[in-house]
C-alpha cells in the first residue's frame, strides 16, 4: 500500500491559541477518509494544513513524497497534485462553468485551449452538468456550483482530493446530487479526505473515520467501528448528538 | 427682481468652449493620475518597506491638504524655483498629482475587497501569484474598484473649476469674466451651474450603463 | 529655504487657521441639521417631500464648490438689499449649503444600509413609522453613517480653502498674503499645507480607527 499523505505530530497554533495538538495520520492510496468532529474541533484546520492554505507550527505533513516543511519546496508542484473543494465553493463569478474549469490547465499545466476543453466538458459530463458548461455561476444553484467547483479540482488529475464541509451550505435538496458526485468518485478509487457532519455518507463511502476533538484525533477506526462501537466517551458523547 | 436670462444667451458658445476645456483638462489628469494610482497602490502594499512607507506619506500628504495649495504650490512654489509653468500646465500637472493619491486608495481597496474564499481556491488549484491576480482578483475586484473611479471622474471635474483660482480660463473663470461684463450675476451663475449639473449627471449616467454592461455576471 | 519665511508672519497664518477651524464648525453644524432633515425627507413616504430633497441633492452635488461659493456671495445680499452681508456669513451659507447635499446623502445611505428585517421587526412589534424611526433605525444608521462622517468632514477643512476666493480670510487667503508679502510661496504653502495636515490627518485617522471597530 502506498502512503499518500503522512502526517506526523502535527501542531498548529493561531497566535496563542493551539488548534491542532499534536495530529499523526497516515491516508493510504485509494482510501476514502471521512473526518468528524464538532465545531472548533480544527477539523478544517486539519484538512487545511494538507496543502498549506494554514501554515504548520511544528510536525511534518508529507504529501506524495513531497516534504511540506522544506523551505525550498515549490508550493505550486504540490497543489497540483492535491485538489480541494470548499464549504462556500469559491466559483470564479466571472467565468462561465467552463471557464472555470479550464483555467487551471491552460495556465499552470499548459494545456493546449482543444485538450483542455475536451478535458473540462468530460468533467461536466461526469458532474452531470453538460448543459450548463457556457452559464455563470450567479445564474446557477448551490449545489450545481459546488459540483463545477468538484470538476474544476478533478481537471488538475489530482492524486488526492480533500473536501472541506462541501455540502455544509447547502440546501437539504442538492446535498444529495453533491453526494452522489462524491460517491461516484470513491468508487472509481479517488483517494478522498472529507471534513463531513453527512454521517450517511461516511458510513457509507469512507474506509475509515476519524474522529476529532479539541485537536486530537480521539478515536479512529472503520465506519462500523467508530459508529457502532465508539471507544471513547468524548465519541460516544458527540455520536449521541449527532445520529 | 427681474432676470434676464435671455441677456446671457450669447454668452452661451463661450462657456462651450471652456467646459470643453474643463472636461478634457480632467480627462486627461484622469487617465495619467490613474496609472500613478495604479503604481502607488503596488508600491504601498508591495514588499520593500521603505517605497511603502514613501507611497503612503505621499497618498497622506496629498488627502489631507487642499487642492488650492497643492495648485498654488505648482504654480508660484515651482515659480520661485525658477519653473514658472503656465496655469494650463500647472492644473494638469496638480490634478494628476491629486488623482493620483486618490485613486490609490480606490484600486488598493477595490482588489482587497475580492472574497479571500476565492483567492483560495485559486491557490488551491496552484495558481501563481500573478496568474491569481490576473483571472481571480482582477475581474472582480474591478466591479468594486469602476464605481469608485467613475464617482472619483466627476468629484475631479467638479474640483477642475479650482484651477480659475490659477488663471485657467475653464468654465468657471469665464463665468467670472461674463459677470464682470454683464453683472447679471444670478442668471451667469445659473447658466453655470446647469452646464456643470448637466455634464455631471451624464458621466454619471454613461458610468452606470457601462457597469450594467461589463458586469453582466 | 525657511529661513526667508520671516517667522513673524506665522502669526496671521495661525488666526487663519482659527478662522478656517471656525467656519468647518459652524457650517459643519448648520449642515449637518439641513442635511439630516434633508436626508430623512429623501427616504419619507411623502412623495413630495422625496422629491423636492432629491432635487436639491442631485442638484448642489453636481456643483464645483466654487459655484455654490459664488452664488452665495453674490446672490445672498441682493436677497437682503437692506442689510451689510459679510463675507463671513456667505462663506459660512455656501458652505452650510455644500454640506447639507452630501451629508443627506450619507443619512440617506446609512439608513438604506440598516437591513430592512430591522424596520420589519420594528413594525411586527406595532410600533408606527416616529417610533420605528426613533428607536429602531435611527440609532443603528447613525452608527453606520459616522465614518464616511468623518470622511466628509475632512472634505468640508479643504472646503473652506476655497472662501479664500470670495476673500475670507481663513488659513488660505492668510498663505497667500503672506506669501506676496515675504515672496517665499514655496516656505509658505509648505508651512499653510503642513498646518492644514495637522488639523486634517487626525480626523482621518479617528474615522479609519472607528471603521475597524464597526467591522
Amino acid at each position: 500500500m502506498n502512503p499518500i499523505i503522512t502526517v506526523h505530530d502535527l501542531h498548529k497554533n493561531f497566535g496563542e491559541l493551539e488548534v491542532l495538538k499534536g495530529i499523526d495520520c497516515v491516508v493510504e492510496e485509494y482510501e476514502v477518509v471521512c473526518v468528524v468532529g464538532p465545531s472548533g474541533s480544527g477539523k478544517s484546520t486539519f484538512l487545511r494544513c494538507l496543502n498549506l492554505l494554514e501554515s504548520i507550527t511544528s510536525g511534518s505533513v508529507t504529501i506524495n513524497g513531497h516534504e511540506l516543511n522544506d523551505p525550498k519546496i515549490n508550493l505550486n508542484t504540490v497543489r497540483q497534485d492535491v485538489g480541494m473543494v470548499f464549504q462556500q465553493f469559491n466559483v470564479f463569478p466571472h467565468m462561465s462553468a467552463l471557464d472555470n474549469v479550464m483555467l487551471a490547465p491552460t495556465k499552470v499545466l499548459k494545456l493546449s485551449s482543444s485538450e483542455a476543453r475536451d478535458r473540462a466538458m468530460a468533467l461536466l459530463e461526469k458532474v452531470g452538468l453538460t448543459d450548463k458548461a457556457d452559464v455563470f455561476p450567479s445564474k446557477l444553484s448551490g449545489g450545481q456550483n459546488q459540483r463545477v467547483a468538484i470538476a474544476r479540482a478533478l481537471a488538475m488529475q489530482p492524486q488526492v482530493m480533500l473536501f472541506d464541509e462541501p455540502t455544509s451550505a447547502l440546501d437539504p435538496e442538492t446535498v444529495g446530487e453533491v453526494l452522489e458526485v462524491m460517491k461516484a468518485l470513491a468508487e472509481e478509487s479517488m483517494t478522498m479526505v472529507v471534513v463531513t457532519h453527512e454521517m450517511g455518507f461516511a458510513r457509507e463511502v469512507a474506509d475509515r473515520v476519524i474522529f476529532i476533538d479539541h485537536g486530537q484525533i480521539v478515536e479512529e477506526g472503520t465506519p462500523a467501528e467508530v459508529f457502532d462501537s465508539p471507544q471513547h466517551e468524548r465519541t460516544q458523547a458527540f455520536l449521541s448528538k449527532v445520529l | 427682481m427681474t432676470f434676464y436670462f435671455g441677456d446671457i444667451l450669447p454668452y452661451l458658445p463661450e462657456m462651450l468652449t471652456a467646459l470643453w476645456l474643463s472636461l478634457w483638462v480632467t480627462l486627461a489628469s484622469f487617465v495619467v493620475g490613474s496609472i500613478g494610482g495604479i503604481l502607488l497602490s503596488l508600491a504601498k502594499t508591495g514588499p520593500v518597506r521603505v517605497v511603502s512607507a514613501v507611497a503612503s506619506g505621499y497618498i497622506e500628504a496629498v488627502r489631507n491638504t487642499p487642492l488650492l495649495i497643492q495648485l498654488y504650490l505648482i504654480y508660484f512654489g515651482l515659480g520661485q524655483a525658477g519653473l514658472q509653468l503656465n496655469p494650463l500646465w500647472s492644473a494638469l500637472i496638480g490634478l494628476t498629482l491629486n488623482n493620483a493619491a486618490y485613486t490609490a486608495e480606490i484600486f488598493r481597496a477595490g482588489f482587497a475587497s475580492v472574497p479571500v474564499g476565492l483567492r483560495e481556491a485559486g491557490t488551491a488549484l496552484a495558481l501563481n501569484k500573478y496568474q491569481l491576480f490576473r483571472h481571480v482578483v482582477f475581474k472582480p475586484g474591478l466591479r468594486g474598484i469602476i464605481p469608485s473611479l467613475t464617482n472619483q471622474l466627476i468629484i475631479l471635474f467638479l474640483y477642475s473649476s479650482v484651477a480659475s483660482v490659477i488663471s485657467l480660463e475653464e468654465l468657471t473663470a469665464v463665468l467670472l469674466n461674463i459677470n464682470n461684463a454683464t453683472l447679471r450675476t444670478l442668471e451667469v451663475f445659473t447658466y453655470g451651474a446647469v452646464l456643470y449639473w448637466l455634464t455631471s449627471a451624464l458621466i454619471a449616467y454613461g458610468a452606470r450603463t457601462v457597469e450594467r454592461v461589463m458586469f453582466r455576471w | 529655504m525657511f529661513d526667508d519665511f520671516g517667522w513673524e508672519n506665522l502669526p496671521p497664518l495661525l488666526d487663519g487657521m482659527l478662522l478656517t477651524a471656525f467656519l468647518v464648525v459652524t457650517s459643519g453644524f448648520l449642515g449637518t441639521v439641513l442635511g439630516f432633515l434633508l436626508g430623512l425627507s429623501r427616504t419619507a413616504p411623502s412623495r413630495i417631500a422625496r422629491i423636492v430633497s432629491a432635487v436639491y441633492i442631485g442638484f448642489i452635488r453636481g456643483q464645483p464648490v466654487l459655484i455654490i461659493l459664488f452664488f452665495a456671495y453674490y446672490v445672498i445680499p441682493l436677497m437682503f438689499p437692506a442689510v451689510s452681508v459679510s463675507r463671513g456669513v456667505t462663506a459660512i451659507a455656501g458652505l452650510s449649503i455644500y454640506a447639507a447635499a452630501y451629508i443627506a446623502e450619507i443619512v440617506r445611505g446609512s439608513m438604506l444600509a440598516v437591513p430592512a428585517g430591522q424596520s420589519e421587526a420594528a413594525a411586527a412589534l406595532g410600533m408606527n413609522f416616529r417610533q420605528k424611526l426613533r428607536y429602531v433605525v435611527l440609532p443603528q444608521a447613525l452608527r453606520i453613517a459616522v465614518p464616511p462622517g468623518i470622511g466628509f468632514l475632512v472634505a468640508l477643512v479643504k472646503a473652506t480653502s476655497l472662501t479664500s476666493v470670495i476673500g475670507f480670510v481663513e488659513l488660505t487667503r492668510a498663505g497667500r498674503i503672506t506669501s506676496t508679502i515675504n515672496q517665499e510661496p514655496i516656505a509658505t504653502f509648505l508651512i499653510v499645507g503642513a498646518l492644514y495636515f495637522v488639523i486634517c490627518y487626525p480626523i482621518s485617522m479617528v474615522g479609519r480607527w472607528y471603521e475597524r471597530r464597526l467591522a
